[in-house]
């Protein structure tokens, strides 16, 4: 509720400045918004769409982190899993206020991902401390890649409406961009197979992503 | 619409070049001797103005010049916003018909490019109004197109107009429920405000989900008799989007307002609850014959109470289900190190 009084005087504004440039007949909800701009429907639906992915994203790798965990919590490289994890935690937390906020339906595959996500953490650290480490530098990278056309898509766009919301998500693709380097500063490369691993990864990222946004 | 405004514009146009002729030519700007009665809306007072024009420029040169200033000053007033304009080119127009004209010209041209969309009715707007009518005869002709024709009747409109309506019968109904849904919305978010404010206490998430879905049932009552109809036609395949668009639309508002944030798959699963005991109240609501519909009441109670129980006992089910893979880890555990292979790395 102080969000939502907290912008109430500038959204109105704007809102009707928008009104009154657009003719058409706008569902424009009243509902309180957090990092959202006041929208209308079309916007309000390629919103939706990128939340629902990012959240499922987020979400995912969660669930490999603690399937990472669980096989190398006991090991010397557990700390430092610990710590990306935590901060996955928090991106997590961040999308689930969002998508409750603004009343985005998350994605039907939650289940899978819960499972995916943790058999492909456990399968990966498995193969030892690198596996892991390969594993998290190619998701990361897909994910930070994701998060990089996101932001271009709402560059596109407008800039000056969406500056909450690209402020979030440059910060986490700041992130995942670190837990990538991460990655390869710990032998990541050093596992045999490794490109062969990376590309498997990043396919089902890839898939996971585009089903993520639809369903 | 918009193409009617530019044509409106062309012949305001139009109309002034030709009294600035006939004004050329020595003659008082006429204006047609009715009295146009004040109109309250911009775009009545604009079809007026050209109207007027049009007038002016075919009409005999006889009318004095006073009676002008007069119509000038009603068609002014309708005007507010521009009443200092008024009270200045009111001032002039009786000695000067130019400058009346042209003031005339500008606040004419305002009112196009202004806020009339604000004023202006849209083909949706209408069509609510026509169906909103049209409900009045729903008991007395059904969910039909006639039920339609007999509303725009009533608002003065050929019954002609139910052209407007692709869906006929499917229109109306959707309608309804569009209606009835926006004004659940707005009880419930009342409610919300009111405990927001400390005005009214928190109800259970139980008793709340209960009243939201009586509430809405209870807007049916009006119809119940012609309810099976309609709930007919909503089941027609081209009704069918929609009809469920309204329906979901309906049961997350009622989760939200109920307080529901959850972004797990507990959002489907309890949407799905709702969902089926709002469709099978609904039914039962159709079959009784208690009076105020107690059965139904008594129905959606024992519904909410079975889905509070089956949520209190997946609960239960979760926290067995955890307290089982944490046993399997356990003994994972010890057969490692029982093996050997628990070793730190």
């Amino acid at each position: 509720m102080q969000r939502a009084a907290y912008t109430t005087d500038s959204l109105v504004k704007r809102w009707l400045r928008h009104r009154l440039k657009c003719r058409a007949p706008l569902q424009v909800s009243m509902r309180p918004y957090s990092v959202f701009p006041p929208v209308d429907s079309e916007e309000k639906k390629m919103l939706d769409r990128m939340m629902r992915v990012d959240h499922a994203g987020e979400y995912g790798a969660n669930r490999i982190y603690a399937g990472q965990m669980a096989v190398l919590g006991r090991s010397r490289s557990a700390p430092l899993i610990q710590e990306m994890w935590e901060q996955e935690k928090k991106h997590l937390k961040k999308f689930d206020e969002i998508l409750a906020v603004n009343r985005i339906r998350p994605t039907a595959l939650l289940p899978l991902w819960n499972v995916a996500g943790f058999l492909l953490g456990a399968s990966t650290a498995l193969l030892g401390k690198e596996g892991a480490m390969a594993c998290t530098v190619a998701v990361e990278e897909s994910i930070s890649e994701h998060y990089n056309s996101q932001i271009r898509t709402l560059m596109e766009q407008d800039p000056d409406k969406y500056v909450e919301l690209l402020k979030v998500i440059k910060e986490f693709r700041d992130d995942e961009m670190e837990h990538h380097d991460t990655g390869l500063e710990h032998e990541a490369e050093s596992l045999p197979g490794y490109w062969l691993l990376k590309n498997a990864i990043q396919l089902g990222c890839k898939f996971a992503i585009y089903t993520s946004q639809r369903i | 619409s918009p193409s009617v405004q530019l044509d409106m514009a062309a012949l305001l146009l139009r109309a002034l070049r030709t009294g600035r002729t006939l004004r050329g030519l020595g003659s008082a700007v006429a204006a047609p001797a009715t009295s146009t009665p004040r109109c309250s809306s911009l775009t009545q007072g604009f079809h007026s103005t050209a109207l007027r024009l049009q007038d002016e420029s075919k009409s005999d040169k006889s009318s004095s010049s006073s009676s002008s200033s007069t119509s000038y000053h009603e068609h002014y007033q309708a005007h507010p916003a521009d009443q200092d304009t008024t009270a200045a080119s009111h001032g002039a127009s009786a000695d000067d018909p130019s400058t009346a004209d042209a003031s005339r010209a500008n606040t004419s041209y305002q009112d196009q490019s202004g806020e009339q969309s604000e004023e202006y009715e849209t083909e949706e707007q209408l069509q609510a109004r026509i169906l909103t009518a049209a409900l009045e005869f729903v008991p007395l002709h059904g969910w039909t197109v006639d039920a339609i024709a007999a509303g725009a009747e009533t608002l003065e409109l050929s019954s002609a107009s139910t052209g407007m309506f692709n869906n006929g019968a499917g229109d109306l109904v959707l309608h309804f429920i569009a209606q009835c849904n926006s004004q659940l919305t707005e009880i419930l978010a009342e409610q919300n405000n009111q405990v927001q404010l400390g005005q009214a206490e928190q109800k259970k998430t139980a008793d709340f989900l209960r009243d939201a879905v009586e509430t809405r049932l209870r807007m049916n009552i009006p119809y119940i008799d012609t309810w099976p109809q309609a709930m007919s036609i909503l089941l027609l395949p081209y009704n069918i989007p929609d009809s469920l668009k309204h329906l979901s639309t309906m049961v997350d508002d009622i989760w939200y307002y109920a307080g529901d944030r959850s972004t797990d798959m507990n959002w489907y699963t309890k949407r799905a609850a709702l969902t089926g005991i709002y469709n099978t109240t609904e039914l039962v609501m159709l079959q009784d014959s208690s009076p105020d519909f107690q059965d139904t009441w008594n129905f959606l109670d024992n519904r909410i109470q079975d889905m509070a129980n089956m949520a209190t006992s997946a609960k239960q089910v979760q926290s067995t289900g955890e307290a089982v893979v944490q046993g399997f880890m356990g003994a994972a555990v010890t057969l490692k190190n029982l093996t050997g292979l628990n070793q730190r790395r």
